[in-house]
């Protein structure tokens, strides 16, 4: 069911003058200081105030609109449609806010991430003959609720090879269930190489070689992992955990492997991520890291290797893709927090 | 059977998680166990790549007729089924299909939509350590096995070791079950007697060892 939130219908006007004005307002809020939830809030409705009323009854949803909460995908959305506005149906300025939106959210870092995978797939799609089914307009984005400081609501943003579901709830910012992904997992641009997902692949593959061989026998699974155990759809799922337990690590490679969570827990603002930090820590003696495939990569080139760091309040998995043909130059990953996705702890009754 | 819109409707209700992965030339077959101490419960998720799709496909739609009907995909899942085995403490179980849904056959052929399945056995219930060996044979040459088990909700119930072939066509899980209830009698009581021999074991118990009354009905069955 969708429903459009009165209050932010009345509170963004319904003329451009109106629209502008609370732009304007938005934008010099921001000169003073502000928590990270007012700064979201007031991007967001900025936002909201550059749409005109069609556009805002399709990319406002309820916040219980489960249907909507769970329509994200790895795939193209020419195959999965995603809900919400898609930023090619944007104005300039429109989309200026929507990325200004994105930001408030995000830290530079993951801002930077998430615009690096959107950008590989524009290479995608011009090197596949301009083909309409992938670029940086097809990314979409929705709000789940109203805008508040204090009232739980949602953002999301995403499109192939990415799902940010980003739930506000008072100060806490929880960006679980995520998906990240990349194709081409390496290109150029501006004259500089470009992997999106270079620092997931790198660290764990630093991790990998600073464990010792009794370690490693136990971190190296005897199997093959095909795939994304907990992908889409898997929410709220806690399987077995395997591997190489951070109990059984000394300091320097729990230090690697705190480095390697960072790269997932760091996208959302650097206050949520540091109280998600804390919580992953505290967790860090269960957390388990696993490994299935090749324990060598080639020199700037990204793992062909599926591992999965699991804790009591974490699931990430990195899994290289087969289409394309390179396992390195195709990856999905995933992040969760099989107690908290959506943030339900803060709003499930 | 030719296509009926409602029950090619009720298919598609059911598919209401989304999609997963576009995959090329293999057949996934992703299988997550859940164990309650009673019963074993298998979710699988079948996702033919491109390559493979039509493959796959020909074996469901056998009336070829371009859509994929209830009974085609019910049957269909009942030969997944008997590609599949399950064994408990080395004693064959049988596996039942509770539930099956497909994707649309365009999102199937182009390696997009998946085919769902819900699988169950039951378990005899007894205390102590077992093994469980889930095994999928389905469609192997194309296959690309996962098989993962859910920590059990029940805490009594504790995963102790997991192990698979390297392409988890065979999986073998190992667990304690520590309720201690029937684990202090002979697990024969319950091959032989069920709740017929724990009750003559009580009956005995209460008249040959009086002081030990309490701790055996403390540790009685539960249901």
């Amino acid at each position: 069911m969708r429903v459009i939130s009165k209050r932010t219908v009345r509170g963004a006007g319904s003329g451009g003058a109106l629209g502008a004005l609370a732009l304007v307002m938005w934008a010099s809020a921001g000169v003073t200081a502000q928590t990270p939830t007012a700064r979201i809030v007031g991007a967001a409705n900025g936002f909201l105030a550059t749409l005109d009323p069609t556009q805002r009854e399709r990319v406002l949803f309820a916040f219980d609109d489960q249907e909507q909460r769970v329509r994200w995908s790895n795939f193209p959305v020419k195959m999965t449609p995603r809900g919400g506005l898609s930023l090619g149906e944007l104005s300039a300025r429109q989309r200026s806010a929507a990325m200004a939106l994105l930001s408030s959210a995000l830290s530079p870092r993951g801002l930077e991430k998430v615009q690096q995978i959107m950008e590989g797939d524009e290479v995608l799609k011009t090197s596949e003959g301009n083909n309409p089914m992938f670029g940086k307009d097809l990314y979409s984005l929705s709000i789940l609720g109203t805008p508040s400081e204090t009232t739980p609501w949602m953002l999301q943003f995403g499109g192939h090879h990415l799902a940010l579901n980003v739930t506000i709830a008072g100060e806490h910012g929880i960006l679980t269930p995520t998906l990240t992904g990349a194709q081409p997992a390496l290109y150029t641009a501006g004259g500089k190489t470009v992997r999106p997902l270079g620092q997931e692949s790198d660290k764990a593959f630093a991790l990998l070689t600073a464990l010792d061989e009794g370690q490693k026998k136990q971190a190296i699974l005897s199997f093959r992992v095909a795939d994304l155990v907990l992908g889409p759809g898997q929410d709220g799922k806690t399987i077995q955990p395997e591997g190489l337990k951070a109990s059984a690590m000394n300091d320097r490679q729990r230090a690697l492997l705190l480095d390697l969570i960072q790269e997932w827990t760091g996208i959302v603002h650097e206050g949520a991520a540091a109280a998600r930090m804390a919580e992953v820590r505290a967790g860090l003696g269960e957390t388990w890291f696993a490994w299935s495939g090749p324990t060598t990569v080639a020199p700037g080139r990204n793992i062909t290797a599926y591992y999965r760091v699991q804790g009591p309040t974490l699931v990430l998995e990195y899994a290289p893709q087969r289409l394309g043909g390179d396992l390195s130059m195709h990856v999905h990953t995933m992040y969760r927090d099989p107690t908290n996705d959506y943030g339900r702890k803060f709003w499930a009754k | 059977m030719k296509t009926r819109p409602a029950a090619a409707a009720a298919i598609l209700l059911t598919i209401g998680a989304p999609a997963f992965a576009h995959r090329l030339d293999e057949y996934l077959q992703a299988t997550i166990l859940s164990i309650d101490g009673q019963r074993v419960h298998a979710s699988m998720r079948l996702a033919p790549g491109v390559a493979v799709s039509s493959f796959v496909l020909a074996g469901i739609d056998r009336d070829a007729d371009g859509v994929l009907s209830a009974v085609e995909v019910r049957a269909y899942a009942e030969r997944v089924v008997a590609g599949l085995s399950l064994s408990f403490d080395g004693d064959p179980v049988p596996l039942r299909l509770v539930s099956s849904a497909a994707a649309q056959i365009e999102d199937l052929r182009e390696g997009l939509g998946d085919i769902r399945l819900e699988v169950e056995a039951s378990l005899p219930r007894r205390g102590g350590g077992h093994r469980l060996r889930f095994e999928n044979h389905h469609q192997g040459p194309a296959a690309a096995y996962l098989v993962n088990c859910l920590v059990p909700t029940d805490p009594d119930i504790r995963i102790t070791a997991q192990r698979r072939n390297d392409d988890q066509s065979v999986y073998e899980l190992e667990y304690t079950e520590a309720s201690g209830s029937i684990s202090l009698v002979s697990d024969r009581w319950t091959r032989i007697g069920g709740w017929l021999g724990t009750a003559a074991l009580l009956l005995f118990a209460r008249s040959a060892l009086p002081r030990r009354r309490r701790g055996l009905m403390a540790v009685g069955p539960r249901s």
